[in-house]
């Protein structure tokens, strides 16, 4: 048993079943190059990055979510309402610093709630998650009376901008992914998450809190949601009610890219990049090659859709070959 | 022994928290009346019924797809891209049958895809739905591009706004008839108890010999099929249509099914309930309306109740389990 899940975990296996992302990715980028040339620019690679480090903060936390058998489908609205306790509290006159930990805080606190729910109280995790989704969007409402709240505060703006050629948001997203990767793979945090993923009572059984650490995982994914909720605030200059729509299955969608199975807690953090990038190619591509923007959304759906079936189709296929090579 | 014990779990819970929630419902409606002199208006009564119906027609897809194997959350979507399809076909001179027909093939046959993606691709409902919803919404915006279609013929609006007899409306009847028929398939044909084998038990009923894929299938087909019956008479009623018709249904409809008792573990439930749901939800949305809550609110009250109604749910069936055990 234990040694299986090591297995399910070892780099090499994880890049293996990835092969059909990465060909689907390098094919869409090759497509969109050839209808622009503008797309594999410097300028357009740097704003992919820009793009694509708010997302990868959001899916590295649904990623745990998910290694831990479990589902977060309130992340998007997490990412909302901390955006806009962030702005309020900047715009309030309170220094960029406290700003930051409010929103932080926000996200801590939505996810101890979700978690209470689906860890304490046995709540199925699509329903728990759903049903506060609809709390916290009302909540977002509230605060703001559905209209966004921009703000003008330089030092808050500035996480968002660029330092000459770099953005500031593609730094601060790399760096807390690989801090995320870190925690993964180097704490007892990340090797119980996986262990209740494979095995909840068995973990239970080897003396592990699995009540606690189940709680624990919703809590951190709503707490690193929370920061990138800042982010993408100070990204976009205001806290919108609405902006976070949607963002949980595109979080959830490059989990699934990314090689991350919803069985067994097979898979990790790190090919969740690769999902990352898929979906920003798409979703810049579409852009860059100007198509007009009210095909795009259901252009992106239907593309993610295929993705995930070619994805999910073939790595199952080539780990049931696997299976019958096997004594 | 084991079949009798079957029975006594499945009838069990329905009856006693079958009463619980009627009970409930007289409480919510005695406290409305209270609250506001006009809700037990005769015209308040049947106006809340009528608005429950399409609600309960939904809820009958999702109670199905529930019991089977989770839910489908794509109803919104569906409900909104079949009926875009109909006005379009309408507004196009097509016959106002033909183009019923069209939208609930269409319905029919996304909910076939929804069942494909579960069980030929292996996607859990909930994650191949709630992707598919995102695709779809797109999709019927791309057809409207923002526009809204509205003032249909009488005959077209007949099935939305006539009245069969007195103060009986159509929707009415399309819910009577609905309901039955969702109550005749789950409790008297095999295809039904083929719908609770599979959602108690998935592995169990495949190798006592039922066909679990066939019965996902047909599960999600009916639940689309459902949401293109409740497209077609929501345009009818409202007389208009738009991109997002269905964007705000997903949550109540949902709630509605939990409310009416169907387990979020699937393998047991009923319609009757759901139909209690629904006109529960509708008292109190049409209670929100009659004192004035605003509307931002309308999402955190409807998430709220969805997790203290599930959790509600769990703490009966914890209870009844307790009994069980005892006898």
């Amino acid at each position: 048993m234990m040694k299986g899940k090591i297995e399910g975990l070892s780099p090499i296996r994880i890049l293996r079943s990835l092969q059909p992302v990465f060909w689907v990715t390098l094919f869409l980028m090759l497509v969109f190059n050839f209808f622009s040339s503008r797309f594999l620019s410097l300028h357009n690679i740097i704003n992919l990055f820009q793009q694509g480090a708010v997302l990868l903060i959001v899916a590295a936390a649904s990623t745990l979510v998910i290694l831990s058998e479990g589902l977060d489908l309130s992340l998007g609205s997490v990412l909302t309402l901390a955006g806009i306790t962030s702005v309020m509290t900047v715009n309030g006159g309170a220094p960029v610093s406290v700003a930051i930990g409010v929103g932080v805080l926000t996200g801590l606190l939505c996810g101890a709630l979700t978690g209470t729910l689906i860890a304490v109280f046995n709540m199925q995790p699509f329903i728990a998650t759903l049903g506060i989704q609809g709390v916290y969007y009302g909540i977002s409402l509230v605060l703001t009376d559905s209209v966004a709240i921009l703000t003008k505060n330089k030092t808050f703006i500035f996480f968002g901008s660029r330092i000459g050629y770099i953005p500031m948001a593609a730094i601060i997203g790399v760096g807390v992914f690989l801090l995320i990767l870190y925690v993964f793979h180097h704490t007892p945090f990340g090797r119980y998450v996986v262990a209740i993923g494979g095995n909840e009572s068995g973990t239970r059984l080897s003396g592990v809190n699995t009540t606690f650490w189940k709680w624990f995982v919703y809590t951190f994914a709503g707490g690193i949601t929370g920061f990138a909720g800042v982010l993408l605030a100070a990204r976009l200059e205001a806290a919108d009610p609405i902006v976070g729509v949607g963002w949980e299955f595109d979080a959830i969608a490059a989990t699934i890219l990314g090689g991350t199975s919803f069985q067994k807690g097979k898979g990790g953090v790190a090919g969740t990049a690769l999902g990352v990038l898929l979906i920003t190619v798409v979703r810049n591509g579409l852009n860059v090659i100007r198509t007009p923007s009210i095909l795009q959304p259901a252009l992106i759906g239907t593309i993610l859709i295929i993705a995930i079936v070619i994805q999910v189709g073939l790595s199952m296929r080539s780990i049931e070959k696997e299976g019958k090579n096997r004594p | 022994m084991m079949q009798k014990r079957s029975l006594v779990s499945m009838m069990d819970p329905n009856i006693v928290s079958g009463v619980g929630r009627v009970f409930a419902l007289l409480l919510i409606c005695i406290a409305m009346g209270f609250a506001s002199p006009v809700f037990f208006t005769a015209r308040n009564i049947s106006l809340i019924i009528t608005n429950a119906s399409i609600m309960a027609i939904l809820g009958v897809g999702l109670t199905i797809t529930v019991i089977t194997c989770g839910p489908d959350l794509s109803v919104g979507s569906i409900l909104t891209i079949t009926a875009v399809v109909a006005v379009i076909l309408v507004k196009a001179n097509v016959h106002f049958l033909i183009a019923f027909m069209i939208a609930l093939c269409m319905g029919t046959a996304l909910g076939f895809l929804n069942g494909i993606l579960v069980t030929k691709v292996g996607l859990p409902p909930f994650i191949s739905t709630y992707g598919l919803q995102w695709a779809l919404f797109g999709f019927a915006y791309v057809i409207l591009k923002g526009y809204v279609i509205y003032n249909f013929d009488a005959d077209f609006r007949f099935i939305g706004n006539g009245y069969l007899i007195g103060p009986i409306s159509m929707p009415i009847v399309v819910m009577v008839i609905v309901v039955f028929l969702g109550w005749f398939v789950l409790r008297k044909t095999t295809i039904g108890r083929m719908f609770y084998a599979t959602g108690a038990n998935r592995d169990a009923a495949r190798m006592s010999g039922i066909d679990t894929g066939k019965a996902i299938l047909l599960a999600f087909s009916i639940s689309g099929f459902l949401s293109a019956l409740a497209g077609i008479v929501l345009v009818a009623r409202i007389n208009a249509c738009q991109a997002d018709i269905g964007k705000n249904l997903l949550l109540p409809s949902l709630a509605t099914v939990y409310m009416g008792g169907t387990r979020a573990t699937g393998g047991q439930g009923g319609v009757f309930g759901t139909l209690v749901g629904a006109v529960i939800m509708t008292v109190v949305e049409n209670g929100m309306n009659l004192l004035g809550v605003p509307s931002v609110w309308r999402n955190a009250i409807i998430g709220t109740l969805i997790i203290l109604t599930v959790l509600a749910n769990i703490a009966v069936s914890k209870q009844l389990e307790k009994a069980g055990s005892k006898m």
